[in-house]
């Protein structure tokens, strides 16, 4: 469950720096970011990315890093495959995404 | 030199890459099957596949051994050395081992291995001459057919260049942050480029870390200096100075009974109560000097060399270890090393190397193609040699590795179990069919060889799972009701591939036909009025 929460994280991570680009949220949402959901979004990443990494390492110890390295590539080729194929699936795959986030958290934080 | 920064960068990306691509991709290709060493090792041999892995693998192992020790006793009393192998989570088999006396132009003792299932502890079906995943791992690091030091120089050089391609490569695609999740299909080049830069942004920490991690495998190769000034015996010196338990020689003479092995092990586990034992080495059995050394897992320590205890073996007493804690230039070292073989990576971990395996060849593999169709482009027609000899290698590399893979298991499975020399055998199999894709794109170089090969490798992929089924005693579908998850996913990840390069063939095919179409078509020239 452990490794679902920091994947999660990073995977939500990314989403939202996809979703910080001007041309990717257009492509969701139809029109443009103002500047304060684009710095919200860029917020939003930088924290999910940073919990993944504290995640991962203080879990795994000497291996966490790599992990960490591995599901950031892992994370940018569902988010990939998702704003160029599956664009109109995208507002989906977030909710999911956030949904798997509170699981794992609330699976984590009660056991 | 170019007139700027960026064209130097650009001008040393392009050749630095150009010049290695195909070598790096083998590296690549070889290093990720490499991920799953075990795995094809447990594939390649048959007579291990229904064997079950332990529920109490390690509460078993002290019984383990001692019954190793009486077997080897038995049987070996007089050997130079013996060894006790533990079943793993990915090796599932027991081995009790002895070596052969040397013969004067031997330079390592021959050993007679006994496998056992651990669980019956009974003698498994004799095992079949294979090289399996171990061929994958010296490919990877000293190629093949060429003396081992060369080939390791040959690696290393072409890591360097690896190096440099990849810095050099973050600083001329500028918009590869920028363009991080951006695609563009059907638009010909710009699609390559875009394939090139998200298989490189995807994975840029772990090129990275591989590249550079796989030079510091080498390092006392390739920088020994430090070690031949300042050590009379030179790099061995430095090794015995650093890990003590390597040197150890026990001088006493004559011969002298084993001490039982319980008293060792009893000290192992006061030491280390939740030891992982991995293996168990004597030198010298029966004899005053013997030594014994136990081997254990290292956990979640990001160490290379499993931790070790070495102790008498006629008197019991702890003659060496290594060490527990780490100075900081040997934790550095081993912590590199670690990481770049993910030896004691868990299966997920495993996993995300083998991705970043894929997209490093992905990367090198759209590189090369890039180039060979942008120069294409710019020549309208005429192909110099240059670009003909890119074209090829292209293609006999990028097409013709899979091929030759395919034909590595394909010949494991139809070769006779009892054929001497069978491991080579398979190995030449694997270089036969890759020199029949050299051969294919020495003839031609389009489209269409493109769409034979892909087709070749469709076919090819499509009977290593269905050759298994037809000489062995299981198939995809048994793996998968047996929970025999490693047999059932190495069959399936064949059938994809077989479906990806079937999918690859209709796309050329399609390619092939639109061009037909084009060149077909009629040029009309524009009627000039005569008003």
């Amino acid at each position: 469950m452990i490794y679902l929460l920091s994947f999660s994280l990073c995977l939500f991570s990314f989403n939202c720096f996809a979703l910080a680009k001007f041309n990717h949220f257009k492509d969701v949402f139809k029109k443009r970011p103002t500047e304060l959901q684009h710095k919200q979004l860029l917020a939003l990443a930088w924290i999910s990315i940073l919990l993944s990494l504290a995640i991962c390492v203080e879990t795994q110890s000497g291996y966490g890093a790599l992990l960490f390295c591995g599901f950031m590539s892992l994370s940018v080729l569902i988010i990939t495959i998702f704003y160029n194929l599956l664009t109109r699936l995208v507002k989906v795959f977030s909710v999911l995404n956030a949904v798997l986030i509170t699981v794992s958290g609330l699976f984590l934080a009660l056991n | 030199m170019k007139d700027s920064f960026f064209r130097s960068m650009t001008w040393l990306h392009t050749w630095v890459g150009l010049l290695t691509c195909w070598i790096i991709y083998t590296i690549f290709f070889a290093g990720t099957a490499s991920f799953f060493r075990d795995e094809i090792n447990l594939w390649n041999q048959p007579a291990i596949h229904n064997v079950q892995a332990q529920t109490d693998r390690v509460a078993a192992q002290r019984l383990q051994i001692i019954k190793g020790f009486d077997y080897l006793n038995q049987h070996a009393a007089n050997s130079p050395s013996w060894r006790i192998t533990l079943p793993e989570e990915r090796i599932p088999y027991l081995v009790y081992g002895y070596a052969k006396p040397k013969e004067p132009e031997q330079r390592r003792s021959q050993f007679v291995n006994t496998q056992l299932n651990p669980n019956t502890m009974q003698a498994l079906p004799p095992f079949v001459e294979t090289k399996g995943g171990n061929f994958f791992y010296r490919l990877h690091y000293q190629l093949y057919y060429l003396d081992a030091i060369t080939g390791r120089w040959v690696v290393c050089f072409a890591s360097f260049f690896m190096l440099l391609a990849i810095i050099s490569g973050v600083v001329i695609h500028k918009r590869i942050f920028k363009d991080m999740f951006s695609f563009r299909r059907n638009k010909g080049v710009r699609s390559w480029l875009d394939a090139h830069n998200l298989s490189s942004v995807l994975a840029l920490p772990f090129h990275l870390m591989i590249t550079y991690t796989g030079i510091i495998t080498l390092i006392f190769m390739l920088f020994p200096y430090p070690a031949l000034t300042t050590y009379d015996n030179g790099i061995r010196g430095f090794f015995n100075d650093v890990s003590p338990s390597n040197n150890v020689t026990n001088k006493a003479l004559g011969s002298a009974a084993m001490l039982p092995i319980n008293t060792i092990l009893d000290q192992v586990y006061t030491k280390w109560p939740d030891a992982d034992i991995r293996s168990v080495r004597v030198s010298e059995p029966n004899m005053a000097a013997s030594t014994v050394t136990v081997l254990v897992d290292p956990g979640k320590a990001l160490r290379d060399q499993t931790p070790r205890l070495l102790f008498s073996g006629a008197t019991g007493e702890l003659v060496a270890q290594s060490d527990d804690e780490l100075t900081n230039s040997k934790a550095l070292y081993e912590s590199l090393n670690a990481m770049h073989t993910g030896r004691f990576a868990t299966p997920l971990l495993r996993w995300l190397y083998v991705l970043g395996g894929i997209a490093g060849c992905v990367m090198i593999a759209t590189g090369c193609i890039m180039w060979a169709k942008r120069i294409r482009e710019r020549s309208k027609g005429k192909a110099s040699f240059g670009l003909q000899l890119v074209e090829g290698l292209n293609l006999a590399t990028i097409m013709g590795l899979p091929l030759a893979t395919c034909s590595f298991f394909i010949a494991n499975r139809l070769l006779s179990p009892t054929l001497s020399g069978r491991d080579d055998k398979e190995v030449t199999a694997f270089f036969l069919a890759w020199l029949v894709a050299g051969v294919i794109a020495l003839i031609k170089r389009d489209k269409l060889q493109w769409r034979i090969m892909a087709a070749i490798n469709a076919l090819a992929c499509l009977s290593v799972p269905l050759v298994n089924a037809l000489t062995t005693n299981g198939n995809i579908v048994s793996y998968l009701m047996h929970k025999q998850w490693a047999l059932f996913i190495f069959d399936a990840l064949f059938l994809l591939f077989s479906i990806l390069f079937l999918v690859q063939t209709e796309k050329l095919r399609t390619a092939e036909n639109a061009q037909r179409k084009t060149k077909s078509k009629p040029v009309v020239k524009p009627v000039r009025s005569k008003l």
